[in-house]
């Protein structure tokens, strides 16, 4: 078990240092100039030293690389040239919105999605079957920003029961900031739940088709018995790798639903990023971005060791 | 998966079994409506989406008029009387704020969202496969190593983060959404293909031909790539589906697709703002994106029911 | 009154008729053996009886436990008598456990099942059937995973589930069909231990004439879906009243009747091995340790003669497969040299064209060997590939199809896909392919075990023709003991990477010097031999 985490634990710090470079290398070495580019082409070139100057832009790239990345080790992400104030400020403002929206969708689509997915297993090719793979299927079809415009036309224009955007905040108490966050949570959820519950449904009717299966019907197990004490377990190891897939597409989800709702998020910091074209928080934005994505991956493989005791040898 | 890998049966008729499959068939249909659509949409359109025509702004689709029109017999009052609008018959499906007829703006966007999807689609596959195939001929091989490790590293950057990294420094346009749906479709194809190949790799068949002599490559063409193409079609319809989705969403926050090219991600955006007084704008792109990427979808489902004997047997 | 009757049974899937009229009876403490080839019905028999078929399935007639009729019974009668009246255990004991609970769990449930007792009770019946077993606490605590056992432990577990309850009946499925000889051995004698000890009765489903000659009351033997013949096990086997028995009979110890004239040089070397070694990495266990690394073959030398059909035996694991593997020159070996009519296959250099022209392989599975998109002519036509002149056009298919009727096919079949033949005949393509470029070795590894009794003696035959006509040499891998003595002049026993015994096959079988190749032959079920002892027993 040691082990394994061990061995995990290297290949997550390796791609977080592979990821690290990658942005670095786009966001500082492709546009040739960084000052110049964020400046723009009217600006005095004595505007655009000064701007090198202030961001060590005149230092080698590793040294500048070296710092950036021993900055993010401190929690330092750098100043934003727009705002002129420590982005790590900006990121603390937002995080607390699109955290608890990524962690409220993940919830309810795994809400959602267990349950379907095990009855469309157990009733296989029944009506209920068909019909939830159906209505399975024209979810993950459905655009989850578009969804969130149509929410919004029907619960917040129409019938005047959440506000069509914008977020309270989470000092006007912890309902209402709920509130705030539940059509942006559907919107993302429901794709997310459409693909769980059909990664669900055929995991288990995989699973149910497995020899041990066979072997504890033959102890007396009913069919139905069988599915909860023998499938459902083994099913979770497919479903699992999904669930950690979806966190990416959450994290990217999120950052368009966040601009269908004006939510004051971490996506908007990133948009406003590109439109003022601050560098500087892009790079630092989209690194912690990926960075989640990545802790993600790895606390799903870990959490695989939990399932699977094949996994756990060696302890 | 695997079990799409070899199938024992020979491929030439499955494509009439194929049309026994009803999602297949609907799938198809709606494919094959999208496609036509997009390819007419090249030589004609009922209007030009170029010009404005300011005076026949936001007219909305005759239909809904009718809808309002409607009398529910047993209702006291019209339900859907707050429905009428101002409509014009020659715009079947409305117009937009610019007076821009809404049937002719989704046909030039099919053009726009289905060959985003597909050249992403081939860069997945031009790129993915290859690296795939090669990776599982050299197993445990340094290339192996390199080839899943950068995998790895291109699926912690969802395509999304990669539209506003290079957006960030090159500006926003269709290549750009172009080369970030394609990046993100290179691990998913080169993973697929080495999982599959690597099954087969262990196949006698293929020691068979190792002990004829044949090397990696010409093994990996001859018997590994026809025995996959069934899985590879079936990710294809997949990929291309959430190419489509991506297209919009990127096109929608103003990374994908600029204007004045028609996109239904950029329709859906304009839309926003008007959606309480103008709900067609958002309604038929939303539907146009659905029914395309439903109808992928299902003609993917319809492709693996055919292509997996072990599921074809479950449905009997 | 019989413990289980069973009276007219038929049963369909769908519209295919898979039993018909079949009648069978056991009484508690005996064995009833069912043998059959594939598709004869037997597992589906066994099935009907637990009630477990597939979907789409119709039964007819009366299966009667202890007078009670089963086919009447609604599927929650039958959960209650499943586990607790019938035990049931399967063929593939590395997939039958549930690889995410412990062994105790596992076998516990039966009782919780059924029974209204605690956990700490069930589980102490679990201990004490795994015990019975002969699975000890000290080595096989209760909660061991499924992974940590071998195949033949997790048979046992297997066991243990079904017998948790002392049922009155136990069906065995093939239980010791993907186990080694003396694995084999060792379960089956389990099973007969407990039945004697629980009175209860046994139906042991095999295709393996010679184990249920040693371990089987009655006998019946099916086809096609119906019982051809039934009996007490000695009178069946002695009279043999129907032709399948006979056929069946005859295929299972049949030996090929090998040319008069057939010349075996023994100074003419074909093959030589000398000091060949395998390593495989062992997965690393602690960060801190080296990797260590697996011996499968080790120093391992040997030869064979032109015209020479030399056997290598022994149990799965013992590398005889990682061998052929290295000798084909498929795997690098990490020492040895191998000379081949000629050509030199070493460690550092792998192997030429030219030494690869030297040998072809027949492999063991007949559904995999063959790429299923190529027609049979590509597929045999494939070690063309190896010679600097391919012969092309009409020539080559003149060659592809005077293979084919070398082993006994059309020369049409080369236009059809491999989809469109039955198991015997894609092996009989798959030697089409090994002989078209007239090697002067083929490497047979495990080349009939997947087949039928009679298909295999077919195959047999074509193989002692084939060598005896044209002179090929060949290195015959198998891991049944009876297949190698019928078809090889000499035989070389491998152990744990080691070639133990090496001698004549008929002194070897005759007269094994190794204490492991006694073991393996002592453990090897022998018809005659089980028949005679029942015949001393009797009288």
């Amino acid at each position: 078990m040691l082990v394994f985490i061990l061995k995990r634990s290297i290949s997550l710090l390796l791609t977080l240092i592979a990821a690290s470079f990658v942005i670095f290398f786009v966001i500082e070495v492709v546009p040739g100039d960084p000052a110049s580019f964020m400046m723009g082409f009217e600006a005095s070139p004595e505007a655009v030293e000064a701007l090198r100057e202030q961001l060590g832009l005149n230092a080698p790239l590793w040294e500048r690389y070296l710092s950036w990345i021993v900055g993010l080790l401190q929690g330092d992400f750098g100043t934003s040239y727009t705002y002129k104030v420590p982005i790590s400020d900006l990121i603390a403002d937002r995080i607390w919105v699109s955290l608890p929206l990524a962690a409220f969708a993940l919830t309810l689509s795994i809400l959602i999605a267990f349950p379907v997915g095990v009855l469309a297993a157990a009733k296989r090719n029944s009506a209920t079957d068909v019909s939830i793979m159906g209505a399975t299927q024209l979810g993950i079809a459905i655009p989850n920003f578009w969804f969130a415009m149509i929410l919004v036309l029907i619960f917040a224009i129409q019938n005047r029961w959440f506000s069509a955007g914008g977020f309270p905040g989470w000092d006007e108490g912890f309902w209402v900031g709920v509130k705030g966050l539940t059509l942006p949570a559907i919107s993302l959820a429901l794709p997310q739940a459409s693909i769980l519950a059909r990664v669900m449904r055929s995991s288990l009717l995989d699973t149910l088709d497995e020899d041990y299966v066979r072997t504890a019907r033959a102890k007396g197990l009913s069919r139905r018995q069988a599915l909860w004490r023998h499938a459902l377990r083994n099913a979770m190891i497919p479903v699992l790798t999904i669930i950690g897939l979806q966190f990416s597409f959450l994290m990217a989800g999120s950052v368009i639903i966040e601009r269908v709702f004006f939510l004051p998020g971490i996506g908007s910091l990133v948009f406003l990023g590109i439109t003022q074209r601050d560098l500087i928080v892009v790079k630092s934005v989209v690194m912690l971005l990926v960075f989640a994505v990545i802790v993600v991956t790895f606390l799903v493989d870990v959490a695989y060791a939990f399932v699977d005791p094949r996994l756990r040898k060696g302890r | 998966m695997v079990d799409l890998v070899t199938n024992d049966e020979p491929r030439d008729n499955l494509f009439l079994v194929a049309l026994k499959s009803p999602s297949f068939v609907i799938g198809l249909v709606l494919t094959l409506m999208f496609s036509i659509g997009a390819v007419v949409s090249f030589f004609w359109t009922p209007f030009d989406v170029a010009v404005l025509d300011i005076l026949n702004r936001l007219k909305c689709p005759p239909a809904q008029n009718w809808v309002a029109s409607l009398q529910i017999p047993s209702a006291e009052n019209n339900w859907f009387a707050s429905w009428a609008c101002q409509s014009a018959p020659e715009y079947l499906f409305g117009t937009d704020h610019f007076g821009r007829d809404m049937f002719s703006m989704i046909l030039v966007g099919a053009r726009t969202s289905i060959a985003v999807a597909f050249i992403a689609v081939g860069i997945g596959i031009g790129v993915g496969v290859p690296l795939g195939l090669a990776a599982a001929a050299k197993t445990g091989s340094i290339i192996d190593e390199l080839i899943m490790r950068s995998n790895d590293l291109v699926l912690a950057f969802p395509a999304l983060l990669i539209a506003i990294l290079i957006t960030a420094v090159y500006g926003a346009s269709a290549t750009n959404a172009i080369i970030a749906i394609g990046i993100f479709n290179i691990p998913v194809f080169a993973r697929l293909t080495r999982g599959a190949a690597l099954s087969l790799w262990t196949r006698e068949f293929v020691l068979a031909a190792r002990v004829a002599g044949k090397g990696p490559v010409l093994i990996s063409i001859e018997h590994i790539l026809p025995n996959i193409m069934n899985l590879l079609i079936v990710q294809s319809t997949i990929q291309f589906s959430l190419g489509i989705l991506a297209e919009a969403g990127l096109s929608y926050v103003g990374l994908g697709v600029q204007p004045p090219i028609p996109s239904w991600g950029r329709m859906l955006a304009d839309a926003q703002t008007m959606i309480s007084f103008a709900p067609h704008m958002a309604l038929l792109p939303g539907i146009a994106i659905i029914l395309t990427v439903l109808g992928l979808n299902l003609m993917g489902d319809g492709l693996r029911d055919v292509f997996d004997p072990k599921l074809r047997r479950s449905r009997t | 009154m019989s413990l289980l009757t069973i009276k007219d049974l038929s049963l369909k899937i769908g519209d295919a008729e898979i039993l018909r009229d079949i009648d069978l009876s056991i009484n508690g403490g005996e064995i009833l053996g069912i043998i059959g080839e594939s598709g004869s019905g037997k597992s589906m028999s066994a099935l009907s009886i637990m009630q477990l078929l597939p979907s789409g399935s119709v039964t007819g007639g009366s299966i009667k436990l202890n007078g009670v009729e089963l086919l009447d019974k609604s599927e929650e009668e039958m959960c209650s008598l499943r586990g607790r009246d019938i035990g049931m255990i399967f063929q593939e004991p590395m997939t039958a456990l549930n690889p995410v609970k412990t062994i105790g769990d596992q076998v516990a449930e039966t009782v919780l099942v059924h029974d209204n007792v605690s956990r700490e009770e069930a589980m102490k019946i679990a201990r004490s059937t795994l015990d019975r077993v002969e699975l000890p606490a000290d080595q096989f605590p209760l909660n061991r995973y499924p992974h940590e056992l071998s195949g033949g432990q997790r048979q046992r577990v297997v066991i243990a589930m079904a017998i948790a309850l002392q049922p009155n009946l136990l069906i065995a499925d093939e239980p010791t069909t993907a186990l080694d000889v003396t694995t084999q051995a060792q379960i089956l004698s389990l099973l007969q231990k407990l039945v004697d000890e629980d009175g209860m009765g046994l139906i042991l489903i095999t295709h393996d004439l010679a184990v249920v000659a040693d371990l089987a009351d009655h006998i019946a033997i099916m086809q096609n879906g119906v019982v051809v013949e039934a009996g007490e096990t000695l009178s069946v086997f002695r009279e043999m009243k129907h032709e399948y028995t006979r056929t069946l009979f005859a295929a299972s110890n049949h030996v090929p009747k090998r040319d008069e004239r057939r010349h075996v040089s023994k100074d003419e070397v074909i093959l030589s091995v000398e000091d060949v070694v395998r390593d495989y990495p062992v997965k690393r266990t602690s960060l801190f340790k080296k990797p260590g690394v697996f011996r499968a073959v080790d120093n391992v030398s040997f030869s064979i003669g032109r015209g020479e059909n030399l056997g290598l035996v022994g149990e799965r694991g013992c590398g005889k497969s990682t061998l052929s593997r290295a000798i084909l020159a498929l795997d690098k070996m990490q020492a040895g040299v191998v000379h081949l009519d000629g050509e030199i296959i070493s460690a550092g250099e792998g192997a030429s064209r030219a030494a690869r022209r030297k040998m072809q392989v027949v492999f063991q599975d007949p559904y995999g060997s063959f790429n299923p998109r190529h027609r049979v002519d590509k597929l045999v036509s494939e070690p063309f590939y190896l010679l600097d002149a391919p012969p092309k056009g009409a020539e080559r298919r003149l060659l592809v199809e005077r293979a084919l009727e070398n082993v006994g096919m059309l020369a049409s079949d080369a236009d059809k896909y491999i989809h469109e033949f039955s198991g015997g005949q894609r092996q009989r393509i798959a030697i089409a392919r090994a002989l078209i470029i007239e090697p002067p070795l083929i490497i047979l590894d495990e080349a009939v075990s997947a087949l039928d009794v009679s298909i295999r003696a077919q195959i047999l035959d074509l193989l002692a023709e084939l060598s005896d006509r044209l002179g090929i040499s060949y290195l015959f891998i198998s891991h049944d003991l009876s297949v190698v003595r019928a078809i090889t002049d000499r035989v070389l026993v491998m152990k744990d990477g080691v070639i133990v015994e090496v001698g004549k096959s008929e002194d070897v079988f005759r007269n094994p010097q190794h204490p492991y190749t006694k073991q393996l032959i002592a453990a090897a079920p022998d018809i005659e031999q089980a028949l005679a002892a029942r015949e001393k027993r009797i009288n």
